[in-house]
């Protein structure tokens, strides 16, 4: 038992016998060294411990050297272990990979940036461009009427933060999340529509010659107002009995333009198109194909604000690979106006970063002159983008 | 006996200084102790990837002492816009809409798709699989609501007292939350 | 799994469901499914519950009562080894080596130098309980309830002795490493011990590629050395050597009185057996140790000083193990890369640093303020624990008998069954053919007598 107890801890005596008790005694007694050095335990005290004792100490002052050395090089290994550490492993594996589509070819942008200035306001959403030029944005919890060189010529304040904004001749409309207003030129308000029901959340205004049209993104349908507030439709609602998927709208983004001539285009970003309605409700045509390639609509709910053109081509606007292009009347792809090169942050920032889904990606706005005015929600830079040949402008 | 007095007066002495010590270790360790208590916590902190912060730079799937990682990715299917085209479960330039592995965006397969009405779908995460590598987050970032996210995983977590993903973190989104809320979730938009 | 998760989630997020509904009207509202569809709930699988953690508690407390227990009152080596299997297999495997005591000091550190940081009681409870088991009893700890012990101990197949020198030269490490993960936990909440613990990566079975072959060299070099890690590096070994070092108990080899024969004297692994050192018998036999002990006690705060300020000059580039001094550092640099077209890991928080960099170099410069003054303390450290050391081969040991040293102790017991008055106590041999009992009962009277009452109350 004791023997096994031994082999068992895997103790290993230096005795080779030591098999019983017994033995292990003999095997003492026979040792005669074993037996001799106890009793001259004086000599240990002496001879053995102290010549030990002077190599400990020479053991300690190596120990002490080696220290102060390994201090310093340590020094230095933390020193590389700091930057080195990072360095080896610095790829991520699992990159998402979208690098080849945020290089747009030269070729086929049309457009060049003339000026671009600083939005006033933080948190611009949308904005409008009104027949003197001017643009309207909307941000924060104000209108700011800005100037075509950048100039703030007026501010207006509102008590709540408005989404949208649309222009007519001497009044513009305000869309808030559930209402909309109407303000003078001069910045007094003239009337306050009536809140929506359901889920409303305006995201989109246009403004025709008698009558208005709201983009609501979270009942999912355009709203046909009369000037003077009343209701007179809905357009594109869910319907599927009558095979109207609607708007699929993953955030709020659903943006509304007019010409006044009685068909309103809307995009419907989840089904990656821009669809055509009249007036009344029925859906005329649409356009538009999913596609991270640059004629079609990229991501999973683009494009996210819309622009017309004079000549009656089509500005879009996209998030995630943040770029602006012109599709012709008939949808087919023009050209671009900015592509994702143009707006490094706004491509880097999405809708997780932020709390507020309007906060990102791009929206622009047309003047009379063919030149777009694009709004990057990120970074609150208005570019100014003019066409490359003026000549060329309306090929 | 005058010998015996003279050896036995050291280790007297030996003894008085042990006891003296030790008695000066217990002190210590009670002071210790109570400074502990002081701040003590019958609550344990456990790690939690603060979605606001994380920059879905793929680490949490090769730091993690665990292999697969602890670190999974969980849907807020209230953020989520059930979308045909998924930018988390599709690769960027998908051939075909359909659950073909080559269009798949997640390394391991790990998402579900299933059609609940024309034109939605809905997208769960197979934790068995997942490796937390965060692709599909970025992807869903990017494009979309960004509703997928990335957890620290409790049940599988083991709590090391420095989580070396948060060491490695470009984000420093890892921080040290009571076990009594160990989630950090996104639940929804507040704007207003 | 996703089941279990389900279950649990009424019961998780009840109190965070309220403010969940609070502000669930403001949200951009999902598609309204006509189907009907349910929007399914997230998972929250909860961490493992509180009890569990009590349970390790539990379970140490047990161990190391039931560790004193067979080595003081048992004296049985078997029964000690089956419990150290048990706590590997609990400790090690079961808990994967988290909970342990060995980085709980980091913890202790971190608690008190960051207001933020909470030690939890069960982490506190592991700090405390095996120090004071060892200042009573000394390291029944290491002997039978550290994983990390356990392992070592059970591969240890051919002990190889350690020359003294090398293991007194070595015998510094633990407190300079004990010095160093209290350092960098203090100053930049890192938990150096845990990340280059060579034995948890093989509790858990996972882990880094170099960690993992540290962990293989150490498990390759303790067949042949006893207990490496515990020896030569282990923090929480170097409180627990201090604390047995004062203990109230021992582990002594003899149940009885030791008759010098020698037996035991090969009988320990891990060199801890200490040779009989009789005093001087002339007072001037000690004068050169006298002389050096004097000149070490004047050498002393020069060594401390020495070294806390080379300690201080350390600290600098080790604040760069901090991830926000590193970035800060990297963010600075005039010749950092470009953005790259795909970002990596360090171009995003490059970027993130490019957003706010006020607020990370500021954290930088407070973390490596921290990091410098506690470079002084660190280096005053080392050099009081080298200089101790000096201190401590000039003072001579006086040993009536063959004993274990009381900091070097793991209360293994496999010097139990050498001694052959154990195994007259254990009836395995009759008390005449003790060698060399008589003569060192006539030899050596008053030694022995002075320290027959210990063995006594000890055992």
């Amino acid at each position: 038992m004791p023997a096994s107890d031994q082999q068992s801890t895997g103790h290993d005596s230096p005795n080779p016998n030591d098999g019983t008790p017994v033995e292990e005694m003999s095997a003492l007694q026979k040792n005669p060294e074993r037996s001799k050095l106890p009793s001259g335990s004086m000599a240990i005290g002496r001879g053995q411990t102290a010549f030990s004792r002077r190599r400990f100490i020479g053991g300690q002052c190596a120990v002490l050297g080696v220290a102060a050395l390994g201090n310093i090089a340590t020094g230095s290994i933390f020193a590389v272990a700091g930057r080195g550490t990072r360095s080896d492993n610095s790829e991520n594996p699992f990159a998402y990979r979208v690098d080849r589509f945020e290089q747009t070819d030269p070729k086929l942008i049309g457009y060049v940036e003339a000026r671009r200035f600083k939005s006033p306001c933080a948190e611009p959403r949308r904005m409008a461009i009104g027949g003197d030029e001017r643009i309207y944005l909307a941000g924060e919890k104000r209108i700011c009427v800005i100037r075509p060189k950048g100039s703030v010529a007026a501010e207006i304040g509102l008590a709540a933060p408005p989404q949208c904004v649309a222009v007519a001749n001497e009044v513009f409309y305000v869309g808030f999340k559930d209402h909309i207003e109407v303000y003078a030129a001069n910045g007094k308000r003239k009337a306050v529509w009536e809140t929506l029901e359901g889920n409303p959340y305006i995201t989109g205004l246009t403004v025709a010659e008698n009558e208005l049209f709201a983009a609501d993104s979270g009942n999912r349908v355009v709203i046909r107002y009369q000037l003077d507030g009343k209701i007179a439709g809905r357009i594109g609602a869910r319907d599927r009995e009558a095979g109207m998927v609607g708007f699929v709208l993953p955030s709020p983004n659903l943006d509304v333009e007019t010409r006044g001539d009685g068909v309103i285009y809307v995009n419907n970003p989840g089904r990656h198109r821009v669809e055509c309605y009249s007036v009344a409700g029925d859906l005329l045509k649409w356009w538009g194909k999913p596609s991270a390639a640059i004629e079609g609509f990229c991501g999973c709910c683009n494009p996210i604000g819309l622009a017309l053109l004079p000549d009656g081509r089509f500005v879009t606007c996209e998030k995630g690979l943040p770029r602006v292009k012109v599709y012709n009347a008939n949808g087919e792809f023009d050209c671009v106006v900015a592509g994702p090169e143009s707006f490094r942050e706004n491509a880097r920032a999405g809708a997780g970063s932020t709390s507020d889904p309007a906060r990102i990606g791009l929206d622009a706005a047309v003047d009379s002159k063919g030149n777009v005015y694009v709004l990057d929600r990120v970074t609150g830079n208005i570019h100014v983008m003019v066409p490359k040949a003026k000549s060329d402008g309306a090929r | 006996m005058a010998e015996q007095e003279n050896r036995s007066a050291p280790v007297t002495r030996r003894d008085f200084l042990r006891q003296g010590s030790r008695v000066a270790a217990l002190t210590g360790l009670g002071g210790v102790a109570g400074l502990l208590a002081s701040k003590l916590k019958a609550e344990t902190l456990v790690w939690q990837i603060d979605p606001a912060k994380c920059l879905r730079c793929g680490r949490c799937a090769t730091e993690c002492v665990l292999k697969p990682s602890a670190v999974k990715c969980v849907h807020a299917f209230a953020l989520c816009g059930y979308c045909e085209l998924c930018t988390g479960y599709f690769v960027p330039e998908p051939n075909e809409l359909n659950t073909a592995a080559e269009n798949q965006l997640c390394p391991v397969s790990a998402i579900k798709r299933r059609w609940i009405e024309d034109p939605y779908y809905e997208y769960t995460i197979d934790e068995t699989l997942c490796i937390g590598c965060g692709k599909c987050v970025e992807g869903c970032h990017r494009f979309g609501n960004g509703s997928l996210f990335l957890q620290v995983r409790h049940n599988l977590c083991l709590n090391c007292n420095e989580c070396s993903i948060a060491r490695a973190c470009p984000g420093d989104a890892f921080r040290r939350v009571p076990v009594s809320q160990p989630y950090l979730l996104k639940t929804s938009y507040s704007h207003g | 799994m996703t089941m279990r998760g389900r279950s649990f989630y009424s019961l998780m997020l009840s109190g965070a469901a309220a403010a969940w509904n609070a502000v669930a009207e403001q949200r951009f509202p999902p598609p309204e499914f006509e189907s009907g569809h349910q929007l399914p709930v997230t998972t929250v699988p909860p961490p493992r519950a509180l009890w569990h953690e009590y349970a390790d508690v539990a379970v140490l407390l047990l161990c190391l009562g039931l560790a004193c227990y067979f080595v003081y009152r048992r004296r049985s080596r078997r029964s000690v080894l089956w419990l150290s299997v048990f706590s590997l297999i609990y400790f090690g495997f079961y808990r994967k080596g988290c909970i342990c005591p060995i980085g709980a000091p980091q913890n202790v550190a971190l608690g008190f130098f960051d207001p933020a940081y909470a030690v939890p009681l069960v982490v506190a409870v592991f700090f405390i309980a095996p120090l004071l088991v060892a200042l009573f009893a000394g390291r029944t700890f290491c002997a039978a309830v550290c994983p990390h012990g356990a392992l070592q101990d059970l591969l240890l197949v051919k002990p190889v002795k350690v020359p003294s020198w090398i293991e007194t030269g070595l015998s510094v490490l633990p407190y300079i490493y004990l010095g160093a993960g209290v350092f960098f936990a203090a100053a930049g909440s890192a938990f150096v011990i845990c990340r280059y613990d060579p034995f948890v990566p093989f509790f858990r079975l996972s882990g880094g590629l170099t960690m993992l072959t540290v962990g293989a060299g150490f498990i390759v070099v303790s067949m042949f050395i006893g207990r490496p890690y515990c020896r030569f590096l282990c923090p929480y070994g170097a409180l627990l050597r201090l604390a047995s070092l004062v203990s109230k108990w021992r582990v002594r080899i003899t149940p009885d009185f030791c008759t010098k024969c020698r037996l035991c004297e090969e009988s320990c692994p891990f060199g801890a057996i200490r040779e009989p050192v009789p005093p001087p018998a002339n007072p001037v036999e000690l004068a050169p140790d006298r002389r050096r002990l004097g000149l070490f006690l004047i050498a002393m705060p020069a060594l401390i000083a020495v070294f806390a300020f080379i300690g201080n000059r350390v600290a600098a580039p080790a604040a760069l193990v901090h991830p926000t001094v590193s970035l800060a550092e990297r963010y600075l640099d005039p010749a950092k890369p470009p953005p790259p077209k795909v970002p990596t890991p360090d171009s995003l928080a490059l970027e993130r640093a490019d957003h706010d960099p006020a607020s990370v170099l500021s954290d930088a410069a407070r973390i490596r303020r921290r990091f410098s003054r506690a470079g002084w303390w660190f280096g005053g450290l080392v050099g009081l624990v080298i200089g101790v050391r000096l201190i401590s081969l000039t003072l001579r040991p006086v040993r009536a008998d063959y004993e274990p040293d009381r900091g070097a102790c793991f209360a293994c017991g496999r010097c139990f069954m050498s001694c052959p008055n154990e195994r007259v106590r254990l009836g395995l041999l009759s008390p005449s053919e003790v060698p060399g009992a008589e003569p060192a009962r006539s030899n050596t009277p008053p030694v022995a007598a002075g320290y027959i009452g210990k063995p006594k109350t000890a055992v």
